[in-house]
């Protein structure tokens, strides 16, 4: 099993971060990484079971991924991949978000374990951590952040 | 119930701030608020169930806690009060520390829910709050600065 985990301050309030990240088919809207996103089956985008069904960019293919929690009592979501294209079994991946009441601030946490069954570990791990999570905390700095 | 939630960077890695402040006895080493400490009936620090007993410097107050969960996978701890000079009684809280990866940095949380036993409730809940869970965190971003 291969954990990843990626953490990041992002320079606004957690209710800000957590309106933009909560929604299951937003990807699109603010990850340069993602293009087109829309839930299978007609399902509302907060339904627990919904299937995200959206695109790399640059046309590297087609992630289907299933909402499995949200908590807007603990900014966390969790979701599993059913098909990707990456080389991974048993995606499962977990995103929350902390306040920091000191500054009023927010710190984002992903997670996600999973089992590489081609290729290098290590490239897999740099897509997820840094192509897609670490990512995205640098673009909620960018959008959100009081500094820029 | 009365909660009061408070966190904050520290400005140093997981491992080391966890390492500093898991020890249940080490109040007077890294909290300003706190003289003296000492664990109970010569119990271990980290035995689940042990009781530091430890006293405020402003005016000597005497406190006893009870260490109730520990979990160094976690790094959080938890404990109840059993004797305190604040109006609080019913009185549990929990630190937990959470690695930030981008600068290698740390997540203070800590918190606490009890029950108000004199005086308004968001007198307790601020003193608390600020004099206790924010100056711990400014203790120990002033002692990591230093390193």
């Amino acid at each position: 099993m291969t954990k990843v985990f990626v953490s990041a301050v992002i320079d606004a309030p957690i209710a800000k971060v957590w309106a933009k990240m909560r929604d299951f088919n937003g990807l699109p809207d603010w990850h340069p990484r993602f293009s087109r996103s829309h839930i299978e089956d007609g399902l509302r985008s907060d339904t627990i079971g919904c299937i995200r069904n959206f695109d790399i960019v640059g046309g590297a293919g087609t992630i289907r991924e299933r909402l499995l929690t949200l908590s807007d009592a603990e900014y966390t979501m969790t979701y599993c991949i059913l098909d990707a294209p990456l080389p991974v079994e048993g995606y499962v991946a977990t995103l929350k978000l902390y306040p920091i009441t000191v500054g009023d601030q927010t710190l984002g946490t992903w997670s996600a374990e999973f089992k590489v069954v081609s290729g290098r570990e290590e490239d897999v791990v740099d897509a997820v951590a840094n192509g897609t999570f670490g990512k995205a905390f640098e673009v909620m700095n960018e959008l959100l952040g009081r500094a820029r | 119930m009365a909660k009061v939630y408070r966190s904050a960077v520290i400005a140093a890695p997981a491992k080391t701030v966890w390492d500093y402040v898991r020890d249940f006895n080490a109040l007077p080493k890294w909290h300003p608020a706190i003289a003296t400490s000492e664990i109970e009936a010569g119990s271990p620090a980290d035995r689940v169930g042990c009781v530091r007993r430890f006293t405020r410097r402003s005016d000597g107050g005497l406190l006893r806690e009870q260490l109730l969960a520990l979990s160094d996978a976690e790094r959080t701890f938890t404990y109840s009060i059993l004797v305190s000079p604040m109006p609080v009684a019913n009185y549990t809280a929990t630190m937990r520390f959470t690695p930030i990866t981008k600068g290698n940095l740390t997540l203070a949380e800590w918190w606490a829910e009890f029950d108000v036993t004199q005086g308004p409730d968001a007198d307790t809940v601020s003193d608390i709050g600020d004099n206790v869970f924010v100056a711990g965190f400014a203790a120990l971003n002033t002692h990591f600065s230093k390193k």
